[in-house]
């Protein structure tokens, strides 16, 4: 990653005027409406809001998992729609941690493979990848379950195996879809002193939540409603 | 990712979903199978064939005594010859039939050939010395009787294989010995090579060969022949002598119209043609046969490949968001492809090989072809590896949300 001039207050992620549209004419839904977005290195921002308002579409588009109907967006100062599919499938394994609302871990593959795979595809050697693998399960508490598959674990658990696999690249940006949304109150607190403590180190976090609590432990909030973002003020502690 | 990555995720995939791995290579395995068994059978039916016209003795044409009627269209009431050693002598006289080389006349009967404790039946085939080249048989161990022999009516034979084995012994070689022929005692003086089912349309090595004098004055009397087998030059003068002979036995038989002819000839030019006509639409249909149980498992492949694809879209979407190249991807499912494809191959390999060595009824045997063993096996690969590569192909073209919608 290139470091941008000092004290430019360098945004990683830049949004503007992004519109995405799925199907068209009469079907079409309008999930996101010329929205802006401006992240800066190291933030740690909450995004809120009802089920349905485009929460996850822009999530997508800013994991580079999607693309926008129009706008553009700038990851890292980089215009990723000038990428093509070799460049940013190696941008997403290089920079990008990613938790899926639906886990999406691979089905009858245990949960060291599949937390491991994200190295497998940056080229990591087999032993630096055991020991990081099993670094970051423990971390996530869950040591003892490297060998169970995805249909073996509970849904909180396999939650926190999918924050295990994006957190084990150590990746500058973090993108979490609801990463709490199916733990119990002490591992939403273990997961939530993870991400704190990656905000401490200086990663930058983007994430979604229905949980107050959890939207409070940000530096900035920001609210969809139906497809149109705004900064949530007047509700810091 | 190195290429090692890669085949470990292949090994993983396949391994994670057993039943399916195993059903794509069965459809493999079957059609490779059957591919090699059907051609074998019409390879070791071909060979078969072919033992049975090289058997046929060269150049030889055969005439039977036959009653007139039994072609439609011949003039019923004219009354049948029989063949006779006078027809014999005409037919050998180079002045009428200078493309014919040689007329051995034969009267054949059936009989018990004993000795000692041991009897079991046998023809008996009463013939010139000619008799030997011209049906192919060949004296192994001791002698072949001569004119000598037939002038003198001298009771001495050759013995087939099989007959020396049932009366004699296993492997034995009883020449000098008596054989019983139906009580007559006959010197064995020579014992013919093994011809195997290949060797004409009754079972040669059953045969006892004697000189014709003395099988008419022990069995059968000196009365008709039972047919005659003529020789000429080569293949090309053989349907030249083929007319010498009909013309001179229409004239003495007192034929003028072919369809009422009371006799039969049969070269074995024309035998050839017949048993190679047949082999032809044998051969045909066998590799009809496995033309199709190689596009109906080609098929199955397809199925379970396309099925395969469409069934791991989502984890190609999983494995894309986490930085997999389209690359990376389509490696992964072409190597899986590739090591199914491979490995049904070499199991259909050795069980259609296998298949080939179980032992047949009538006496032929499957042969391997290696071309369509080879055939079988690049075709099978190559559409488990095009059928698994090309959805492969197109999921690894998503975009990776898109992959992950897919259910
Ligand atoms: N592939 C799609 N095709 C059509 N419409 C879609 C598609 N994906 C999402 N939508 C629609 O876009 C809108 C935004 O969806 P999105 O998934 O971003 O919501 P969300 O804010 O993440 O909701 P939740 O909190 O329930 O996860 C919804 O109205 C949804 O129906
Ligand atoms: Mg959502």
């Amino acid at each position: 990653m290139t470091t941008p001039a000092v004290g430019a207050d360098p945004a990683v992620l830049d949004v503007r005027n992004l519109s995405k549209v799925y199907g068209e004419g009469d079907t079409a839904v309008h999930a996101l409406r010329e929205v802006d977005l401006l992240v800066r290195r190291g933030e740690y921002v909450a995004v809120i809001g009802q089920s349905g308002s485009g929460k996850s579409t822009l999530l997508n588009i800013l994991g580079c998992l999607d693309a926008p109907t129009s706008g553009r967006y700038l990851l890292d100062g980089l215009d990723v729609a000038n990428l093509d599919e070799r460049q940013q499938s190696v941008l997403r394994n290089r920079q990008i941690g990613f938790v899926f609302q639906s886990f999406n871990l691979i089905p009858r593959t245990t949960a060291f493979a599949n937390v491991e795979l994200p190295m497998v595809y940056a080229g990591i050697s087999r032993r630096h990848r055991r020991e990081r693998t099993l670094a970051a399960l423990d971390l996530v508490g869950l040591a003892g379950r490297a060998d169970h598959r995805p249909n073996e674990l509970s849904g909180g658990q396999q939650q926190r195996v999918a924050v295990a696999r994006a957190l084990v690249t150590g990746p500058a940006l973090l993108l979490a879809d609801e990463p709490t949304g199916n733990l119990d109150s002490q591992s939403t607190a273990d997961v939530l002193s993870l991400f704190d403590g990656l905000h401490a180190a200086g990663r930058t976090i983007v994430l979604i939540t229905h949980d107050s609590e959890v939207a409070e432990r940000a530096d900035r909030t920001v609210v969809v409603t139906d497809g149109r973002l705004r900064d949530q003020v007047g509700l810091r502690s | 990712m190195s290429s090692v990555e890669i085949i470990r995720f292949a090994v993983r995939a396949l391994l994670a979903n057993r039943l399916r791995s195993l059903l794509t290579m069965l459809g493999i395995i079957i059609g490779i199978a059957a591919v090699i068994l059907l051609t074998s059978l019409g390879n070791g039916a071909a060979q078969y064939i072919q033992g049975q016209i090289s058997g046929l003795g060269a150049n030889s044409i055969t005439v039977f005594a036959r009653s007139p009627g039994e072609t439609a269209g011949s003039t019923a009431g004219s009354a049948a010859r029989p063949l006779t050693s006078q027809d014999a002598a005409a037919l050998g006289d180079p002045q009428g039939a200078p493309d014919v080389t040689y007329v051995a006349p034969v009267v054949q009967t059936t009989t018990t050939a004993a000795a000692g404790r041991n009897s079991e039946n046998a023809t008996v085939i009463g013939s010139t010395a000619a008799y030997f080249p011209g049906s192919n048989s060949v004296v192994e161990v001791g002698r072949a009787y001569d004119q000598a022999d037939v002038d003198q009516a001298k009771p001495v034979a050759v013995i087939g294989r099989t007959v020396a084995d049932d009366v004699f012994g296993v492997g034995s070689v009883p020449t000098g010995r008596t054989i019983l022929l139906n009580g007559a005692p006959f010197q064995v003086i020579g014992i013919l090579k093994y011809k195997g089912q290949g060797g004409g349309l009754s079972n040669p090595d059953s045969n006892v060969l004697a000189p014709i004098t003395t099988v008419q004055s022990t069995f059968t009397g000196f009365g008709n022949l039972d047919q005659m087998l003529i020789g000429s030059q080569s293949t090309d003068t053989q349907a030249a002598a083929q007319s010498e002979v009909e013309s001179i036995l229409d004239r003495r038989h007192g034929i003028t119209n072919p369809n009422d002819r009371d006799y039969q000839v049969i070269s074995s030019a024309q035998i050839a043609q017949v048993l190679n006509s047949t082999l032809g639409a044998l051969s045909a249909l066998l590799a009809g046969i496995a033309a199709i149980s190689l596009v109906v498992g080609g098929i199955g492949i397809t199925n379970i490949m396309l099925v395969s694809v469409t069934e791991r879209t989502r984890e190609i979407g999983i494995r894309k968001a986490l930085g997999a190249t389209p690359g990376a991807i389509l490696g992964q499912f072409l190597v899986e492809a590739t090591i199914l494809s491979a490995l049904a191959g070499v199991i259909g390999v050795g069980i259609g090989i296998a298949g080939t060595l179980i032992p047949l009824p009538g006496g032929f045997r499957a042969v391997v072809v290696p071309a369509a063993v080879v055939a079988a096996v690049v075709v099978s690969i190559a559409i488990g590896v095009f059928f698994g590569g090309y959805p492969a192909r197109r999921a690894a073209r998503l975009r990776p949300i898109e992959a992950l919608r897919r259910e």
